[in-house]
């Protein structure tokens, strides 16, 4: 969920040169254009105040918490929500939080696959080997040696940490730690862009708009806070060869929230919660016995 | 933290290249989170003289762009009288952590050395950029001289 602008800020009277965020005109008519007045720093500090209040109330990687209070989130009349979620409840134990500043797939999907591999090791070996490889695929496709080589070392860093030896704590510390979090990020939005490079031909079809592969990848995969959407989610998952299930929570009347599965025919391993701009993480009753049986002290 | 460890490997990298168009690069020891350098363009009109630059890295580099400023007076039609010039690769909404501060360097070079007249940041150059290109390159020229650091012999 990338900072949804509580207060419109007034029209931009005049053509944007340098590329401030379009925002939504607010219907001020009665608005007159200053020239004294900065609206670039105005829009600029509105959002950077938006940002901050996120970074003030919510965890990159919070607390597991209940359905029950999960749904304390909608209003009593939200009757579409409040089904969906006692739906979920039927099938999930818990949900994990996770901020929302438009990195929360990458960080929900880091965090929930580390977390399994801390449980259940049979993907380890296979897991270490992609993403060893990975550094020479995206270098082969013209990355910058330098700086990408900085953020694989660290990514592989962390995977060999918790590969090795490291407590269910240091993990979560490890994602709450934004500097060690956003290299997690960066790594894997590089991964998704190589692939949709790599496999441009039929990504091309997906893509709206008129612009290439290469074009989305610098527009809507590489900067941080760029959300992500189904052509994001199949690349990084087919890319690293991890199966997830998606439960989709939206406004469509349908009672239950429907699931996606990546690849569709495969049995996820981790399940995220999506609701629209927002990705969370969701644990299954096998899940949890798993974590209490198997997580190091 | 993230910052200093990228640019310590970026500034030695950059050192090492030993750029003719981007050289004497100063950082304070203090404050690696700042860098001044002087850019040497080599096209018409800005060939006479050299600029001298300031490279803002915010404490979040690089999960966030640097900020680039003229600390030397310019007449560009995508330099304003601040210093502040508009530079699509550090905006904010299209900054790439992968960038290295030498492509960032190089886009900001090719922009001096070539006015982009359609995305201006004063609109009165870019009009004359566009209209009168005799005219704005004999009063860059006059302005370069006037208010340009010296090149160096080199």
């Amino acid at each position: 969920m990338t900072s949804q602008l509580g207060k419109a800020p007034r029209q931009l009277p005049v053509i944007r040169a340098c590329s401030i965020p379009r925002i939504e005109m607010a219907e001020e008519l009665d608005f007159q254009y200053d020239p004294e007045k900065n609206y670039d720093e105005e829009t600029l500090a509105q959002q950077k105040e938006i940002e901050r209040e996120i970074v003030d109330t919510q965890q990159l990687v919070g607390e597991r918490v209940s359905f029950d209070r999960l749904i304390r989130e909608y209003a009593q009349e939200d009757e579409i929500y409040r089904e969906k979620i006692e739906h979920l409840k039927n099938l999930y134990s818990c949900v994990r939080k996770t901020r929302g500043d438009g990195n929360c797939f990458y960080r929900a999907f880091g965090f929930a696959y580390l977390e399994k591999l801390l449980v259940d090791r049979t993907d380890v070996e296979r897991f270490k080997d992609v993403v060893s490889k990975s550094l020479k695929v995206l270098v082969g496709l013209g990355f910058p040696q330098f700086t990408i080589e900085d953020f694989h070392e660290t990514f592989l860093d962390i995977v060999n940490k918790v590969t090795n030896h490291c407590t269910h704590q240091e993990l979560i510390d490890t994602f709450n730690d934004q500097g060690l979090s956003d290299y997690i990020v960066v790594y894997l939005r590089l991964i998704v862009s190589g692939h949709l490079q790599q496999e441009a031909e039929f990504f091309a079809n997906f893509i709206e708009g008129d612009r290439t592969v290469k074009e989305f990848c610098n527009q809507e995969v590489e900067p941080m806070g760029k959300e992500s959407d189904h052509i994001h989610l199949k690349a990084l998952t087919d890319a690293l060869g991890v199966c997830i299930r998606v439960e989709y929570m939206d406004r469509v009347d349908t009672h239950t929230c429907n699931h996606i599965n990546f690849p569709e025919d495969s049995k996820p391993t981790i399940v995220l919660l999506y609701r629209p701009g927002h990705y969370d993480i969701l644990y299954s009753n096998a899940d949890m016995i798993l974590f209490q049986r198997n997580l190091p002290k | 933290m993230a910052a200093t460890r990228r640019l310590q490997k970026e500034l030695a990298d950059l050192r090492k290249a030993e750029s003719k168009a981007f050289r004497n690069i100063q950082v304070d020891d203090s404050n690696i989170l700042l860098w001044q350098g002087l850019l040497v363009p080599d096209s018409q009109p800005y060939n006479k003289g050299a600029f001298r630059i300031q490279i803002d890295f915010p404490a979040e580099y690089p999960f966030k762009p640097p900020k680039i400023s003229f600390r030397t007076r310019i007449y560009h039609p995508n330099i304003d009288e601040r210093g502040q010039v508009c530079l699509p690769i550090i905006s904010p909404e299209n900054w790439k952590p992968a960038t290295k501060t030498d492509q960032v360097i190089q886009a900001l070079i090719a922009l001096v050395n070539d006015p982009e007249p359609e995305h201006p940041l004063r609109g009165d150059l870019a009009e004359e950029y566009s209209k009168d290109k005799k005219k704005f390159f004999k009063n860059a020229e006059e302005y370069t001289k006037k208010y340009g650091e010296k090149r160096p012999s080199d």
